[in-house]
């Protein structure tokens, strides 16, 4: 009796100092910097290292042109294809273990997807964690430029950067001619009519397409639209994340009421691919220029 | 009794003014266009004709979902007092019993396409869901089971709480394991209960199946009011106590499970109301099922009628609106009132 206590005093102080042991590495030189959310943190002067806990941090870093410092992304990612052959780990909820295991510098979060408090669960196990935010559409180059900063890859961030903003300023200048600035309704479900409230960047990507989104002053971030409000709001264009593939008749079945409604009647039911328009990514200008043309056919078509 | 006759004319009366003010609460169409609306129809389209879209507005959308909440209230609301005269006990309710779980794991395995449509579409997913909570009602009801053919009230109350959580993990594990996003935001919406699906091709199966059940209840008012006072005394009546109790299990899962197809589980509508009654109209079957069924289909449409007046733009599930107006009402109830049970 007296032995096994002693035995397992011992094997628990042996786990104690074990985990006392687990100190950061020590001697790896670090400085201080501020993520995107006014979080202070250390993090190593040199990244080569990276991890990603949301799809569209994954194509931010690629953007930032420190694609090929990633070591592990999260199972839901998708985009680019050079990621196939990364590790993956799981990101709701994060899986630690799989993520310690891959020894990363760094993991650069999104502050709309992940939690601060898991934040603080993995810079207490040794591995700092950035969030990156894209607050507004305009501001995208912005933090490419910033991400590129923080990995030391600055000049391909800034060569991105600079192509995104030239390619807003074009799709800019086109649109400044449109001729009207259609209403468009963005959903994300068509049974539970998902759209984005206020403070979203579809509103900014819509009017830089040449329209004007219906849902913007909506107090709620994320509403779900009654089917009453959308007979009442009249859009001239709906168009979802619903895929390229999708059947523009569905929406008047599962909606029967709507053949009132103006896109509804004149064909202006369009799915789109949600990736290029959900995730605050460098894709979103792309989505931008395809919802363009989707909203403004006539200025878009090819001369033969 | 004179007071029952006074009150069931009060209650339809209430009925209507109900229906006209469900009608009225959205968006805003303008003066004067919901009564218009409703004079257009009401005279078969010779008064009036209304602007086009505040008639799909008011007839297509508002008026089948009013009535929708009239049958769903009503519905469990009768099937809540039945389960509490089942059991002679009050928690009782097709909520708490497992059934409506049941019926929402059914529901929501065929909906995200793990059964086969057996007959179409419409059919097929009333019947997952009545099958769903009839085995769930089932298993709680044998295992409440002891020797002989007595029903131990604990354990049936026991068992329905641990399938009902059961149930509810089968859901959430199929939900979440589905590769669609957008079916997953609807079955979780529909989850909470919600009536923003009703249309008026919605609306005949749930009314039949409801109908039937009151009037089946009806029927059995005098047995019902028997097994109150306990299985062995109402044998002695004459009254065949285990054939009553599978009919009354056969009806709330058959009920249950259609209004859970329709309009996901709404809770606490079947606790509440049966009580509220009780201590209003006494216990006696024949004027209790009447009067919880008129109660609870006001209740959910008042319920139904906050839930679109608080976001007129947006959808609110109306579960969440019955549980925080009901439960505080209900905690209220058992501090006021002492009534004994049965």
């Amino acid at each position: 009796m007296t032995l096994s206590r002693i035995v397992c005093c011992a094997l628990l102080c042996g786990v104690l100092l074990l985990g006392a042991c687990r100190a950061p590495s020590g001697n790896v030189a670090m400085r201080p910097v501020t993520d995107d959310i006014g979080r202070q943190l250390e993090v190593p002067a040199s990244i080569d290292r990276i991890v990603t806990f949301a799809p569209s941090v994954t194509e931010l870093v690629y953007a930032a042109g420190a694609g090929h410092k990633l070591v592990g992304v999260t199972t839901v990612d998708d985009y680019p294809p050079e990621i196939e052959a990364l590790p993956r780990f799981d990101a709701l909820p994060l899986d630690f273990e799989a993520i310690l295991a891959l020894e990363p510098d760094i993991a650069i979060a999104s502050e709309q997807v992940n939690n601060p408090n898991d934040a603080a669960t993995l810079a207490s196990l040794g591995v700092p964690v950035y969030f990156l935010a894209v607050q507004t559409f305009q501001e995208l180059p912005e933090t490419i430029r910033r991400a590129g900063l923080l990995l030391a890859t600055e000049s391909a961030a800034n060569r991105m950067a600079d192509s995104l903003e030239s390619s807003m300023k074009a799709l800019r200048t086109i649109m400044a001619g449109a001729s009207s600035r259609p209403t468009t309704l963005f959903l994300i479900g068509d049974e539970v009519l998902y759209a984005f409230g206020k403070g979203s960047h579809i509103h900014d990507l819509i009017a830089l397409a040449g329209g004007e989104s219906l849902t913007a002053s909506f107090s709620n971030r994320a509403p779900i639209l009654s089917d009453e409000y959308v007979l009442l709001a009249r859009p001239d264009v709906i168009v979802g994340a619903f895929g390229e593939d999708y059947d523009p008749t569905r929406l008047l079945h599962i909606h029967p009421t709507w053949d009132l409604v103006p896109a509804v009647r004149n064909g202006q039911v369009y799915g789109l691919d949600g990736h290029l328009y959900l995730r605050p990514g460098p894709r979103l200008v792309e989505g931008a220029w395809g919802l363009a043309a989707r909203l403004h056919p006539s200025m878009f078509r090819q001369a033969p | 009794m004179k007071r029952f006759h006074i009150l069931l004319p009060l209650a339809l009366l209430a009925g209507l003014v109900s229906i006209v003010v469900g009608v009225s609460v959205g968006v805003d169409l303008g003066r004067g266009e919901v009564l218009r609306v409703l004079g257009h129809h009401l005279s078969f389209g010779t008064l009036w004709t209304p602007e086009a879209t505040a008639d799909r507005i008011v007839w297509q959308l508002r008026m089948p979902r009013v009535l929708l909440a009239l049958l769903v209230g009503g519905g469990l609301s009768i099937i809540g007092a039945a389960m509490q005269t089942l059991v002679r006990n009050p928690l009782a309710e097709p909520y708490i019993l497992g059934i409506s779980s049941g019926a929402s794991a059914g529901a929501s395995l065929f909906y995200l396409g793990f059964l086969p449509p057996l007959i179409s579409k419409a059919l097929s997913m009333p019947m997952a869901a009545f099958l769903g909570g009839l085995m769930a009602i089932s298993i709680v009801y044998v295992v409440a089971r002891t020797q002989g053919p007595r029903l131990s009230v604990a354990r049936l109350l026991l068992a329905g709480v641990a399938m009902a959580a059961l149930m509810a993990s089968i859901t959430s594990f199929i939900t979440l394991s589905s590769p669609d996003p957008d079916k997953l935001r609807a079955v979780l919406f529909w989850l909470l209960g919600s009536l923003h699906t009703a249309t008026w091709s919605a609306l005949p199966l749930p009314a039949i199946v409801t109908l039937l059940g009151l009037f089946a209840m009806l029927v059995l008012a005098r047995p019902l009011d028997a097994m109150l006072m306990g299985d062995e005394p109402a044998a002695n009546l004459g009254v065949p106590v285990e054939v009553i109790k599978r009919i009354l299990i056969l009806l709330a899962a058959l009920v249950t499970g259609v209004l859970v197809a329709v309009s996901g589980a709404i809770g606490f509508v079947g606790l509440i109301i049966p009580h509220a009654v009780r201590s209003i109209v006494g216990v006696t079957h024949r004027r209790l099922l009447p009067v919880c069924f008129v109660a609870g289909a006001l209740f959910l449409l008042w319920a139904d009628l906050v839930a679109r007046a608080l976001l007129p733009s947006e959808q609110l599930p109306v579960g969440i609106i019955t549980a925080i107006c009901g439960v505080p009402f209900f905690l209220f109830l058992l501090r006021r009132n002492e009534y004994g049970y049965g």
